[in-house]
């Protein structure tokens, strides 16, 4: 079984292991989120929003995404294949040469289909239909931001004199 | 407009997610990437979905900030180091999936729960009958 799940790590770039973890992570996060944001936010108002920011999304990010090292000025240990290790849950591919895939996904995904389980069945068609294009434009909009902060390391400014 | 102003909170929390959060983890360590996620997604939150600048009208499906900060993850490792879209599928699909179940399983949860249930007595009777149909 292991080696029939072990045949395919070097084309899809990672392990049955790291299947696993990122699934086990994805499915935390966003099962947390859903139950607690909203009830956060019905007892505290606008401040429990601020509190489940830092609680919720805090806490599972050192859970999924974070990177060895401790305090101020935190050195990686390093990978034998080159980088740093890394002991989030979720994976990042083909030992971290892939592009940051976020936990964002699993949240977003975890309400979308929550909503859509949520409504009477005539209707969760139409309101499928009604989402996407509001989904397009917020998916979009990240792209956007994020090619512009990427462009950042291209623009090869010398400040302070730094070399 | 709904769409514009969708897009520009998507692009907004993207780009902070980005430019800040690995400049923190960097500088301080676990507790700065926890600072991170308290500062930003604490104020992007309170723009995006309690001011309402990503359109979510009541009793429609709810579209999450989480969108953006994902495929500005994904555009960001590609503009800025040059890495390939495909390598970051595999970890898309297992995040899709797992955020998917706590999907299901968290509108169960809700549905089951005491917790969950209108607080009004006579709407309550209803939702227990149809709960119970179901």
């Amino acid at each position: 079984m292991y080696e029939w799940m072990s045949r395919y790590v070097d084309a899809i770039g990672m392990s049955p292991a790291s299947v696993v973890t990122t699934v086990f992570g994805a499915f935390c996060v966003a099962f947390v989120v859903i139950i607690c944001w909203g009830k956060l936010v019905e007892d505290f108002g606008p401040a429990g929003g601020f509190i489940a920011g830092a609680i919720i999304i805090g806490t599972f990010w050192v859970m999924n995404h974070k990177l060895p090292g401790f305090g101020i000025n935190p050195e990686g240990i390093p990978h034998p294949d080159g980088g740093s290790k890394q002991f989030g849950l979720i994976y990042q591919g083909f030992r971290g040469a892939g592009p940051w895939a976020d936990m964002g996904a699993a949240v977003g995904m975890g309400l979308w289909v929550c909503g859509l389980c949520e409504t009477r069945k005539g209707e969760r068609r139409l309101l499928a239909i009604e989402s996407v294009p509001r989904l397009t434009a917020a998916i979009a909009g990240g792209i956007v931001g994020g090619v512009i902060v990427g462009l950042v390391g291209w623009t090869g400014a010398n400040l302070f004199g730094y070399k | 407009m709904k769409f514009v102003s969708t897009a520009i909170g998507g692009a907004i929390i993207g780009a902070l997610a980005f430019g800040i959060w690995p400049e923190m983890w960097k500088s301080y360590g676990i507790m700065g990437g926890w600072l991170a996620s308290a500062v930003l997604v604490g104020i992007c939150w309170y723009m995006n979905h309690w001011l309402g600048i990503i359109s979510n009208e009541p009793g429609r499906i709810w579209v999450d900030q989480g969108w953006a900060v994902c495929s500005a993850g994904i555009a960001w490792g590609m503009v800025r180091f040059g890495e390939q879209f495909f390598q970051a599928l595999p970890t898309l699909i297992c995040c899709l999936i797992g955020g998917g179940l706590a999907g299901i399983a968290a509108a169960h949860v809700k549905k089951r729960n005491p917790r969950f249930q209108p607080r009004d007595a006579a709407t309550e009777v209803e939702k227990i009958e149809e709960v119970s149909h179901v």
